[in-house]
């Protein structure tokens, strides 16, 4: 319980409304096989087009399928490419990036070169070209995702691994002796990780967003597999008869993009200081003196 | 300046030949056999002869640097090859669809300033209030709706309820309001927020103060002091909206049925027919260049400190 409080203290000061919409989008995502009441992809064209009912909670699609099971299944498959996007984005980006900020000289220089190339760059053209060349398909969505999103984490990472690399502790362990695979493996590494992480999850609502476009361009999660994206650009030629299939999936996926630019945000200020107020700043002087009198009666 | 827009430029032309090497061996580390995949595009069998017969045509079994400077010889000149699949001239299919992006881009960077600005001034001028809130309100809404489900949302609107103007097509200004719409609603949300804070900072700088003393009202500092100081701000971001539209573009045009670049890729990219990915691809790369070169030309014209520092 101790170790979850400043945690739960963090959590207190994010805006509340973004954390529940964040909270139900992982956890439907998690449970969604237990929680769809019905088969995704069971159609039945007797029951095609229909509005919202006791079976079919909020109707169904052109094909008679059940828009709720639909759009449950949709954030579990939204969910797991995310992660493995991210993931993937990530091992690049640290590793790169620590390579980098351990390195530094010409290796930096270079890798640099290319995270500014790549962050110019709409991510939606990198990841088309890349698809383009390969073949579409769910991994090479993953691995053209990835390609375009690493050097948003490299840069991140780099900037962390430079500023632990400048700090007293790795300069005794180099004294000490300490091979540079331990300082990198046992302290470079774990250190960058976490607040690379951090910076992750805001992220993961355009990494959402990119996964759902990529499908509704339709090279992406491909038909049989509910998606919000492709359940959108499915229910468009009936825009006119039925747009509530259109909205549905569209305002689910805004939701979530919604909470986690908003988490992203409130991330981003939490990490610029704050200026001192002169009261803080009173305080802190009396804190400084009392070492220097501890320091003179030792 | 002369020595600043020398160096610019230089700059630039650097950045292009890379990024033709960026398009050239994208298509050129494609996985499997080339010739074998053209050959089935062309719906024949392949045949090791017939796939031989293709290799010599289109010139793979030439070293790669002299591929590379053929392609990059035949690119200046504006010469992109011939479609893989279609086998029509690239460029010549470019030509006009480079129009029809224009126009795409053009009008909505022009409708993306006008909404921007009058969110930010709308927020500034009554900071942490109602209309302040609101603007920011609308700026997270239209950052986060995914561009597809904006343009979903203008057709059923427009096109379906009201019946206004056209859901698809390129005839005529009464069909280029939607896309234009669409794409210019991220941009806006962005680039009012730019706005925003940069008024705020301006508001609190001293040469404010100096113009509150003198007896000017806000609206005359807003707009007499505080515009031009922002303006170089927001040139920039703008740049960067401008780069990011063609990315848009993309999914806007298939949308509405415009042949423009976008849908071109596409085609390209879901047909795997590389001499389209590599055309548009550098044609992309030439775009986002030539918008930096031409936005620090423009802060450079818009900001005397700059200016100073260079002369």
């Amino acid at each position: 319980m101790n170790m979850l409080n400043p945690i739960l203290a963090r959590l207190n000061k994010m805006p509340r409304a973004a954390l529940i919409t964040i909270g139900l989008f992982f956890a439907l995502g998690t449970f969604a096989p237990w929680l769809a009441p019905q088969d995704p992809s069971t159609q039945n064209l007797l029951e095609a087009g229909l509005g919202p009912s006791a079976a079919h909670w909020l109707g169904t699609d052109h094909l008679g399928r059940d828009t709720f099971s639909r759009l449950i299944i949709a954030a579990n498959t939204s969910l797991v490419s995310v992660g493995s996007v991210l993931g993937a984005a990530m091992t690049i980006g640290i590793l790169l990036g620590t390579i980098a900020g351990y390195h530094r000289g010409w290796v930096d220089d270079l890798l640099m070169r290319v995270v500014d190339v790549g962050l110019s760059v709409p991510s939606l053209i990198i990841s088309l070209a890349v698809i383009g060349i390969v073949g579409p398909g769910y991994w090479t969505m993953v691995l053209a995702l990835a390609l375009a999103w690493w050097p948003m984490s490299g840069r991140i990472s780099r900037a962390v691994a430079v500023s632990i690399m400048s700090k007293p502790h790795i300069e005794a362990l180099r004294v000490l002796g300490a091979s540079p695979w331990r300082i990198y493996f046992g302290h470079l590494l774990p250190g960058t990780i976490g607040s690379v992480m951090v910076y992750a999850t805001a992220d993961a609502g355009t990494a959402a967003l990119a996964v759902a476009t990529l499908s509704f361009l339709g090279l992406g999660i491909q038909p049989p597999t509910p998606e919000w994206g492709q359940m959108l650009v499915d229910a468009l030629p009936y825009l006119e008869s039925d747009p509530r299939q259109v909205l549905l999936p569209g305002l689910a996926l805004t939701a979530a993009v919604i909470g986690f630019n908003t988490l992203g945000e409130s991330i981003a200020l939490n990490r610029i200081p704050k200026p001192l107020t002169r009261r803080m700043l009173a305080i802190r002087r009396a804190e400084v003196a009392s070492w220097s009198k501890e320091n003179s009666d030792a | 300046m002369i020595h600043f827009i020398s160096k610019r430029l230089k700059h630039s032309l650097v950045l292009l030949f890379m990024a033709s090497l960026v398009c050239f061996t994208l298509v050129v580390s494609a996985p499997g056999n080339v010739a074998v995949l053209i050959a089935e595009l062309r719906g024949a069998v392949a045949t090791p002869g017939y796939v031989e017969q293709v290799e010599e045509e289109i010139g793979l079994n030439k070293p790669l640097l002299m591929r590379y400077v053929d392609w990059l010889g035949d690119a200046v000149r504006g010469d992109f090859g011939i479609s893989y699949r279609t086998g029509q001239d690239v460029s010549a299919d470019l030509a006009n669809r480079m129009l029809v992006t224009g126009t795409l881009i053009a009008g909505s960077a022009v409708i993306a300033t006008l909404i921007s600005l009058a969110l930010g001034f709308l927020g500034a001028f009554w900071p942490y209030r109602l209309p302040d809130r609101v603007s920011r309100g609308l700026a997270l809404l239209g950052a986060s709706t995914p561009t597809f489900f904006v343009g979903a949302l203008m057709i059923y609107a427009f096109s379906v309820t009201f019946q206004l103007l056209p859901s698809f097509g390129f005839d005529g200004p009464k069909s280029w309001i939607l896309p234009w719409l669409t794409i210019a609603v991220l941009p806006a949300a962005v680039l009012s927020r730019v706005v925003r804070v940069g008024l705020e900072e301006a508001m609190v700088s001293p040469f404010v103060l100096t113009a509150k003393s003198k007896g000017l009202g806000r609206t005359a500092i807003l707009f007499r002091e505080a515009l031009p100081n922002i303006t170089p701000i927001f040139i920039n971001a703008l740049g960067t909206q401008v780069g990011l539209m063609t990315a848009t573009a993309i999914i806007v045009e298939p949308l509405f049925a415009w042949q423009g670049v976008g849908d071109y890729f596409l085609a390209g990219v879901r047909f795997r027919d590389f001499m389209v990915v590599q055309a548009c691809l550098l044609i992309f790369l030439t775009f986002f260049i030539v918008v930096n070169l031409i936005v620090d030309l423009a802060v450079l014209l818009t900001d005397p400190r700059i200016r100073r520092q260079w002369s």
